[in-house]
């Protein structure tokens, strides 16, 4: 080993183990950062963004230019509150291991223990160079470039009219493939991204594999949860282990990986034990009651071509939008000589033999406890109630079930969201007070119906279109999957295989961080390796910006000027932000380093690359961005506010125009959001339930699952006519296998596997680490408390299983899966179920250059893989509850 | 006027907020914390769970502390607030082991929170508020107090299981949550009487 001068990174030098071909050690010195020599007091209206909902209203209170505080304002939607990681901001502007200098590396060779020999440059210098780069790209084929996006800058709003602008169809999500959990609710909500229980109302709640609030921290949804239980709310967790949440609850523990056994088990269970379900609901407002022909699609009328249901006064099929006397909801019926059931009858003999003891064979969960939550369920939904709201009518449904990640990330995922969907249909609980609601947005166009008189797919639900040959993301053959990084890297290490034409020279990175925070990281850095040049907008020396020709050092949150509207919020729905439509504003704190705003950056690069100006520039493709979640209830520019597309604008007379531009807005401009930090626009309470938008029998939801089957019909027609194989499977009835209507149970690809495996590994988010935003890991106020914390960054057994393995508290253990080890410190814990390994958080990994906090500790997703047999095919989630060993250093466990 | 909280510990979610708020308000250096929440378990699986106890200073009446410091540098207020005076304390530290809720700490150097970084300018301007050898423990943030303003811990809980307030009014809202609560002091045993209040959950 050679030796290595002083320098500035020896400590962090010092804890890397190098191989001999290294470089030398860096020529970059950080920059010390001076302090502002104003001599005052001030305070600016800040917006958080210490999580992925980042719309916590904060004061930043300043002396002599220097943050002294950062805490909660007094308004919505936090009212004063703040999270620890919120609490912990301050930290985050003035981290020491921030990109301090624009970046261009030297040392041709890369890896995440290679030094990069970086060049420190001047801003014209790094975006001349950077932007003759991609103009390179672009002039070949514009498809060259990738634009990998993630939640370290979700507050960009240029990064997708600059891809658009620069012709690429190829824009990556880092992270999505570990929270593929969206096509349930695109589908019965027509939201995004999630659904959530109304805490407003809710009686009893049973929720899987998620937060509400408390699991990871959330201000909103702690606030909305403990009033609820105060209110008298029963709370159900299901988990395998006994969560923050599980305390303030019922814990049900049940063995990794198999929710979806417990859900067919209550669905099972209320339709053959408890036998009342809501008979109004499911007949006017599902496809229940829909005939299914011999192929599994509707019974259609020959004439009109529309879906049919059977009046039983009549003793006829009608098009589902004639007159009924009375529509038949199970049964089986001849229809012009041929006997066809209801699609309701479908769900319910398809459920007929997942037993509660047959669950409890593969869940562990009781049978009889499985009978007792259906049945509690049932009674609180208080089927056939109604509840006014300002003089409008609801149904009353004071239930809801929920499930998210660590039940969708396996195969079959999206079958267990669709069972709970089924089971909250069958409580007659979507979108009314009490129930199940989307998360996103509120208005017509979610439950709309379409000709079939069903409410159109929406979001990842909505098949994209067969594109051929594909973009990277492979999303052509995973129409309705989530961000699929991990597909992006099979076709990248064998294009030919992936039927990829184009050769991807570019790598944009801009928040996002690939190699951590999926599965298999060695993966990803052997692609970023192969791509000739990659630019990182940057806040820190993350692993993706040590892969990096050139850093672009962006603002901290804190310093990065922003106007946001309010999107609904992830855990859960309450009256403190129910039907709120507002603005919030985020003032600047002066820039400490030699960075830019992150929408600067973008400007500055399409200007000099020759995509900002005129028609299908990016001014031009921001002029016509709608936003994707709350759609027209978003900050769109729209006449007579539009940007002038053939002059420069700074982002402040952008922001003045979206201000004018809201919607919702009475004439405000920026000067009033200036002054109060926000303009909020209260709307009736009603709209925040969208049956009031669709309400009696205007619309249908999915009980029968057919947009699957089309979807998967529709795949088989486009591969046939491209005459082309589903790429990385070699049998692609494991894909075509979870698109049937009737979910069915899935085994994971963990279960059946050698004896040895005889243990599963879990995963969950925490209170300091909610997702790879602000630098959680690396914030040294989080990381005193967490390193504290019983169950962080260490392995987690319960007492049973440590005995049979021969290990005790504090022992060194390797966790093995079938696809990757990692090693730690147990900690022996009641709180989790025999047959679990838990790991908390994403701890570990890091660079030669990063913060020596980001180094520590367990990475859970090195057990995970991204081998396509694993996947749900439907999102291409990632399998997330691996089947492992462990064992002991130095010995056998 | 003797200052005192509650804390609903039904509604107390473990987060660590109040932790956190209490070093963005105070500044404490690397290593001093006035304010922590004990986790723990109870209970045999499948019947078992979380716990969580948030430990801000007791500000008992009947101090152990106070009586442990040979000179007078610790002093108990009008408001019930127990404070070490800084520039009497001569670090003894007899005070903390005398603490039997592990409130106070005895700074032996002021240290940066990025450790082999440069100190932050947030920490260049907050350290000069603490003195190396000297012990330091929370006061309710009675700065805030003075503005009229309550302990960082109370108003930034995203679960509000906090109520401060006067417990010398029997009308204060903490009174009267403490008596529909029947919330009980930790360790009542000791005798110390303290100001924090705790509903048990």
């Amino acid at each position: 080993m050679f030796k290595k001068r002083k320098s500035t990174y020896d400590h962090v030098l010092s804890e890397m183990d190098f191989n001999e071909d290294v470089f030398g050690i860096s020529t970059y010195q950080w920059q010390e950062y001076s302090n502002s020599d104003t001599d005052e007091k001030q305070t600016l209206h800040g917006i958080c963004r210490m999580c992925m909902q980042g719309d916590c209203a904060t004061a930043v209170h300043l002396e002599n230019g220097v943050v002294v505080k950062v805490e909660g304002r007094e308004v919505p939607p936090n009212y004063g509150s703040l999270c620890p990681r919120g609490n912990s901001a301050t930290m985050n502007l003035y981290n020491p291991y921030r990109v301090k200098t624009p970046l261009i590396r030297t040392n041709p060779e890369k890896g995440l223990n290679v030094d990069p020999m970086w060049k420190e440059v001047s801003w014209e210098e790094a975006l001349d160079y950077t932007a003759k780069k991609l103009k390179e790209v672009r002039d070949e084929d514009p498809r060259g470039l990738a634009v990998c996006e993630g939640w370290g800058n979700r507050e960009t709003i240029m990064r997708i009219p600059f891809r658009l602008a620069f012709g690429s169809p190829n824009e990556i999500g880092a992270h999505g493939s570990l929270c593929t959990v969206h096509y349930g609710t695109g589908l019965i909500h027509g939201n995004f991204p999630i659904s959530v229980v109304d805490l407003e109302h809710c009686d009893y709640h049973i929720t899987l594999g998620r937060s509400i609030g408390p699991n990871i921290a959330t201000v909103p949804g702690t606030r909305k949860l403990t009033k609820a239980l105060k209110r008298g709310m029963k709370l159900v967790v299901v988990d395998p282990r006994s969560s923050y949440e599980a305390a303030k609850g019922e814990w049900v523990p049940i063995r990794p990986g198999t929710d979806l056994a417990f859900l067919l088990g209550l669905a099972h269970s209320i339709l053959f034990d408890v036998k009342i379900y809501d008979v109004w609901f499911l007949k006017n407002r599902t496809n229940g009651p829909y005939l299914i022909d011999d192929q599994g699609d509707y019974l259609r009328d020959e004439q009109t071509g529309k879906p049919m249901m059977w009046d039983l006064t009549d003793g006829i099929a009608k098009v589902f939008d004639a007159q009924f006397g009375n529509i038949a909801l199970e049964g089986t019926y001849t229809v012009n000589g041929t006997e066809v059931k209801t699609g309701f009858e479908h769900i319910k003999e398809g459920f007929r033999d997942y037993t509660p003891e047959w669950a409890e064979t593969i869940s562990t969960v009781p049978a009889q406890d499985i009978r007792r939550i259906a049945k509690e369920f049932i009674e609180h939904a208080r089927i056939g109630s109604t509840i006014e709201i300002e003089g409008f009518s609801f149904p009353f449904r004071p239930v809801s079930v929920n499930t998210e990640r660590n039940v969708m990330n396996h195969r079959g995922g999206t079958y267990s969201d669709l069972v709970a969907k089924i089971i909250n249909m069958l409580a007659g609980a979507i979108e009314v007070p009490g129930g199940c609601l989307g998360c996103g947005y509120r208005g017509p166009e979610a439950l709309a119906p379409g000709p079939d008189g069903t409410m159109m797919p929406g979001y990842e639900a909505k098949d994209r279109p067969f594109v051929f040959p594909p973009d990277i993301g492979m999303h052509s053959f995973y129409p309705n999957s989530h961000t699929t990084p991990h597909l992006a890297a099979h076709a990248l290490a064998d294009p030919e295989k992936y039927y990829l034409t184009y050769e991807v020279k570019a790598w944009l990175n801009i928040g996002g961080n690939i190699i951590k925070y999926n599965a298999n990281p060695e993966q990803y850095v052997n692609m970023m390796k192969k791509i000739p040049f990659s630019v990182s907008i940057a806040y820190h020396m993350d692993e993706p910006t040590i892969m990096s020709d050139v850093v672009l050092p962006e603002h901290s949150f804190m310093e990065r000027s922003r106007v946001a509207p309010f999107w609904p919020q992830h855990q859960a729905a309450s009256y403190e932000v129910h039907a709120l439509q507002m603005l919030q504003r985020r003032q600047p704190v002066t820039p400490i380093y030699n960075t830019m705003h992150v929408d600067d950056i973008f400007t500055e690069l399409a200007e000099r690359i020759g995509i900002l100006y005129g028609e299908n520039g990016m001014y031009d493709y921001l002029n016509r961005d709608v936003d994707y979640i709350i759609k027209e209830n978003g900050l769109n520019l729209r006449e007579p506010y539009l940007l002038d597309i053939n002059k420069k604008h700074t982002l402040s007379d952008i922001h003045e125009l979206q201000v004018k531009s809201w919607k919702f807005g009475d004439g405000e401009t920026m000067e009033d959001l200036e002054r109060d930090g926000n303009i909020v626009k209260w709307q009736p309470k009603k709209t925040a339930y969208n049956y009031y938008y669709h309400p009696d029998n205007q619309t249908r939801h999915e009980f029968y699952i057919i947009n699957l089957k089309r979807t998967a019909d529709q795949l088989r027609k486009n591969l046939e006519k491209h005459q082309i194989k589903f790429p990385g499977v070699e049998d692609d009835s494991i894909v075509f296998d979870l698109y049937r209507p009737v979910p069915y149970w899935v085994p994971s690809s963990e279960f059946g596997v050698s004896e040895e495996y005889d243990l599963w590994a879990i995963n969950w988010k925490t209170p300091y680490y909610s997702s790879d935003i602000g630098g959680v890991v690396g914030n040294p106020w989080l990381a005193e408390i967490y390193r504290k914390d019983p169950w962080e960054a260490v392995i987690c057994l319960n007492s049973t299983t440590a005995q049979r393995k021969g290990v005790k508290d504090g022992d060194r253990v390797t966790v093995e899966s079938r696809y990757g080890k990692l090693e730690g410190l147990v900690r022996i814990s009641e709180l989790f179920h025999p047959d679990a390994v838990g790991i908390s958080g994403a701890y570990g990994m890091g660079t030669v250059q990063s913060n020596p906090l980001s180094k520590e500790g367990p990475l859970f997703n090195r057990l995970l893989t991204t081998k396509e047999d694993t996947l749900d095919s439907v999102s291409g989630g990632i399998e997330i509850a691996p089947c492992v060993k462990i064992v002991k250093k130095g010995g056998l466990a | 006027m003797r200052y005192g909280m509650l804390i609903d510990l039904t509604k107390c979610v473990g987060c660590n907020a109040c932790t956190v708020a209490c070093r963005n308000h105070n500044g404490t250096p690397s290593g001093i914390s006035l304010h922590k929440i004990m986790k723990y378990e109870v209970g045999k699986f499948p019947h078992s769970k979380m716990k969580f106890l948030p430990m801000p200073c007791m500000q008992c009446e009947n101090a152990p502390c106070e009586k442990a410091c040979p000179i007078g540098a610790t002093v108990k207020k009008s408001n019930g607030i127990v404070e070490v005076l800084a520039d009497k304390c001569m670090g003894c530290r007899g005070c903390v082991a005398a603490c039997p809720y592990d409130s106070r700490q005895f700074v032996w150097e002021i240290k940066n929170y990025y450790e082999q970084a440069p100190v932050t300018l947030f920490e260049k301007r907050k350290q000069k508020e603490f003195q190396k050898g000297t012990v330091v423990k929370c006061t309710f943030c009675q700065k805030r107090l003075e503005h009229g303003l309550e302990p960082a811990c109370v108003s930034t809980c995203p679960s509000q299981c906090r109520i401060f307030g006067d417990l010398d009014d029997p009308g204060s809202e903490l009174s009267k949550a403490i008596a529909a609560g029947n919330a009980r002091p930790f360790r009542e045993d000791l005798e110390t009487n303290p100001s924090v209040y705790y509903i048990n959950g």
